[in-house]
């Protein structure tokens, strides 16, 4: 059983979901899509949070919920227009009454007054509305009960069933089925059916299955049946009266119907049937008899025909559940060590000789692929659609616009591209920044647009989707680009760039990336302070992404990120260095080659020069960084990998061979080692050895600084990993 | 007097968790045999196989409101006369009005403690032991 603790949760899980159905209602309501279903959805969200605030005694929600809810019931009873005004009122109203689930959730004390400026803004709303005037005065009010309804319980025992609608007219489906003892007893069931039609509007149908050929008619016999309506203002005793003189000599069915369908038994309702396979359970659950009702006929048949006539049309609704994250966390490491054991048991198979066992290599082989399968299972359950990052957008869009006196219009698509938690909890701050600064220094004041022959309102497009094993994530706005010149006379007075350097727009461009560089004139508290695009660029490319970016001066920019699918598991390079195996990141990995000989300059110490297409690259000698007996340094065979650092500079490692790439299950190691420059993090190789994990655009600034230190800490790691092994 | 543990009832809402709380304030007064429901469909198939004593729903629900389960309820032969009590939200006296020309037995505010959901069910049922 739920503990009191437990359900708030569930709650405030709930709220989650409908604030955001009530942001999305709005925000549809407001771009045209003002249907009846649309307010009534946004309606029935706001009074739902209500509803469960009041039962788990949240009072500041509640009460901020009533007035909200106050209006929208006068949005969709139509006595208040939904003009975009009245909309802004509205969505300003969904951030409050966020703001306060917020702050219930996590317990804070409430401000007095908090959302007060909403709150009257909402009042006014209210005294526009034209006939709401005495039933919002008599709903401020709080009765715990309703006076001056003339309500009284009906009691159970004294309960027939029937209740009677607005106008009093009921609805009867009768089916009347003479039996020979009915004429026998001189009673004539045309009669009957007169007296019938005299209490109604009477509408009947005679079944006429039991009619023989007219040469084996028996004059006293009945063989004609009626069903059909009776709609009357008659109760249900004076229509029994009719066949007083014949209940016992006939098949007779009296139902009152739901004043709504007389033609069916049963309100069908028009959504598909969650689950189509209890549908043969209610209609054989129907077939029993019930009563006196109807012997087998027109109820039952009524109730199974509706089921499959709408099960065909009906798709079953995906149903969830709740888990909580640390389970599945639990099972994506026990998958991923299933991977590197498969791995190891494919390696032990390849090795044996040929032909031990072809039977056993096959088996392997179905491991293999199932494991596969497994994992690529286990890894979508922690998918997430970037729908959950991308939802806190518009408000931060509204916020800003509303903050620097613009217009701008936020446009989403591909929310439910789905990446990897890791990825989801690592993408908010990079997004948020790329869209605040979208808003502050991207899309212009509304007279510079219209100046510009623009839109008043400017645009910002945010797109998701799955591209080559990767996720692209697209924010482009219609503003007024990057002002190059600027940009390059900063670069070049902060000595970023030679004053003579000749650099091509894109190049330009993508200096704004560079650290400690903002172009902003004045410092706004939005965006200008100290959080530049460097940083952006740096928690981007810590989850393994890259981020480029395309502007147009005066028709807007547009910022790519390119993300891996998940953090777990990587593809990686296996490379040696002297004997030690080590992986790298393939998205590290800018290019490889085999320089000649005369193409590396100076290699003194770890560091070095590399004549790459007209270009200088520096070098990295993995084997004196590591402190291991590496020969690449003076062999005629090195390989080098060239990578960038994390000023974006193009670098290159030298190393001795290149074993190929696989997909490697990443093992953090900071929990036992702590954290060891240079190492990101560690795995198991197909042969079971362990191998770390190369923090390559470290590896640079390593380099550079005093080498003991790196040696020392590379040495230690060296014998972390031995004691592993 | 009906029997609190012998009673079967349904809880319809579509929030988890007041369907919860709802479970749990009706387990306060001794009722032990309950269903629940999300929707107007599923209620609607519960009551038409299982015996129930008692309705209780939420009036405020997507696709079939309580009002119109209300009246399906009414209208099919095996649940038809199944006692129903309809949870509305303050203010709701038209609700109220059109749930009793359509055959509610009851009706109940939300939020409400035990004891007057007890209320509530004794006006209908009788008193409960």
């Amino acid at each position: 059983m739920a503990s009191l603790e437990q359900l708030k949760l569930t709650f405030f899980d709930e709220c989650s979901e409908l604030l955001q159905q009530t942001e999305t209602g709005l925000t549809d309501i407001k771009n045209g899509q003002n249907t009846d279903e649309a307010v009534n959805a946004v309606f029935r969200a706001v009074h739902s949070v209500k509803g469960g605030a009041g039962i788990f005694g949240f009072e500041a929600l509640v009460e901020f919920a009533h007035v909200f809810e106050t209006v929208l019931d006068a949005v969709r009873r139509g006595s208040l227009t939904a003009s975009p005004d009245v909309i802004d009122v509205l969505l300003a109203a969904s951030d409050v009454l966020s703001d306060l689930v917020q702050m219930s959730r996590s317990g804070e004390a409430i401000v007095p007054g908090f959302g007060s400026e909403c709150r009257t803004a909402l009042e006014h709303l209210m005294a526009r509305d034209k006939a709401g005037d005495a039933a919002s005065q008599a709903e401020s009010a709080a009765p715990a009960d309703f006076e001056g309804i003339e309500f009284t319980p009906v009691r159970a025992d004294q309960f027939d069933g029937t209740p009677a609608n607005a106008d009093g007219i009921r609805t009867y489906q009768i089916t009347f089925r003479p039996k020979p003892e009915l004429l026998k007893k001189a009673n004539e069931p045309l009669y009957i059916v007169r007296e019938l039609r005299k209490l109604g509007e009477l509408d009947m149908v005679a079944a006429t299955d039991e009619l023989p050929a007219l040469a084996e008619l028996e004059f006293d016999r009945p063989y004609i049946g009626w069903t059909g309506t009776l709609r009357t203002t008659a109760a249900r005793e004076q229509v029994d009266e009719v066949f007083e003189f014949v209940v016992g000599d006939c098949e007779l069915g009296i139902e009152e119907l739901a004043d709504t369908n007389s033609a069916t038994l049963v309100e069908v309702p028009q959504s598909p049937p969650l689950a189509i396979e209890e549908s043969p359970a209610v209609t054989a659950a129907a077939e029993k008899p019930v009563g006196s009702s109807a012997p087998g006929g027109t109820a039952n048949t009524a109730l199974s025909a509706a089921n499959p006539g709408q099960a065909p049309a009906a798709k079953p609704a995906a149903t969830t559940t709740r888990i909580e994250l640390e389970k599945i966390d639990r099972v994506v490491n026990m998958v991923g060590e299933l991977v590197i054991s498969q791995a190891m048991l494919g390696q032990i198979v390849n090795d044996l000789p040929e032909g031990t066992s072809n039977r056993l290599a096959r088996i392997v082989e179905e491991v293999v692929h199932h494991t596969r399968e497994l994992k690529d299972s286990v890894m979508s359950m922690r998918a997430q659609p970037v729908g959950s990052v991308f939802q806190r957008m518009p408000r931060l869009v509204r916020e800003l616009a509303t903050k620097t006196s613009k217009k701008v219009r936020l446009e989403m698509s591909g929310e439910t591209t789905e990446v990897d938690r890791s990825i989801i909890e690592r993408l908010g701050d990079p997004l948020t920044h790329i869209i605040r600064n979208a808003v502050d220094h991207g899309i212009e004041a509304p007279a510079d647009r219209l100046t510009a022959g623009k839109n008043e309102e400017g645009a910002i497009r945010l797109a998701a989707e799955h591209r080559g094993g990767r996720i692209i994530i697209e924010i482009s706005d219609d503003g007024a680009g990057i002002n190059s010149e600027r940009v390059l006379k900063k670069a070049q007075e902060k000595g970023l760039v030679g004053a003579d350097a000749v650099l091509s727009d894109d190049e330009i461009n993508n200096l704004i990336m560079l650290p400690g560089f903002s172009t902003a004139e004045k410092i706004s508290d939005i965006s200008g302070r100290g959080v530049g695009m460097d940083v952006v660029r740096s928690n981007i490319q810590d989850i393994g992404g890259r981020i480029s970016l395309k502007s147009e001066r005066g028709r807007g920019m547009t910022i790519q990120l390119a993300l891996p699918l998940t953090l777990a598991v990587m593809d990686g390079m296996v490379i040696k260095v002297a004997q030690e195996t080590y992986v790298v990141a393939m998205s590290a990995i800018v290019e490889c080659l085999r320089p000649a000989r005369s193409d590396i300059n100076s290699l003194i110490g770890t560091r070095g020069m590399l004549k790459l297409r007209g270009d200088l690259v520096p070098l990295v000698s993995l084997g004196d960084l590591l402190d291991l007996n590496s020969t690449a340094n003076e062999s005629d065979d090195c390989v080098v990998i060239i990578t960038e650092a994390g000023d974006g500079k193009r670098f290159g490692l030298v190393l001795d061979e290149l074993c190929g790439h696989q997909q490697v299950v990443i093992k953090s190691i900071e929990e036992s080692y702590g954290s060891v420059p240079g190492i990101a993090a560690a795995t198991i190789l197909g042969n079971g050895r362990v191998a770390f994990i190369l923090d390559v655009e470290k590896l640079s600034d390593l380099a550079a600084s005093a080498s003991p230190n790196v040696a020392i800490a590379a040495k230690k790691a060296f014998a972390a990993k031995v004691a592993i092994n | 007097m009906p029997n609190a543990i012998a009673l079967k009832v349904l809880i319809v809402d579509d929030q988890n968790s007041v369907r919860q709380m709802t479970r749990m304030t009706l387990e306060e007064i001794g009722i032990r045999h309950i269903h629940e429901a999300e929707n107007g469909q599923q209620a609607m198939e519960t009551a038409a196989v299982q015996p129930l004593d008692l309705i209780i729903s939420d009036f405020n629900m997507p696709e079939m409101d309580g009002l119109g389960l209300l009246r399906a309820v009414r209208g099919h032969p095996v649940a038809r006369k199944v006692p129903f009590i309809l949870l509305t939200g303050r203010g709701d006296r038209e609700l109220v009005v059109k749930a009793a020309q359509a055959g509610v037995n009851n009706y109940l505010i939300k939020p409400f403690t035990a004891a007057i959901l007890r209320q509530k069910i004794e006006q209908v049922m009788g008193k409960l032991s």
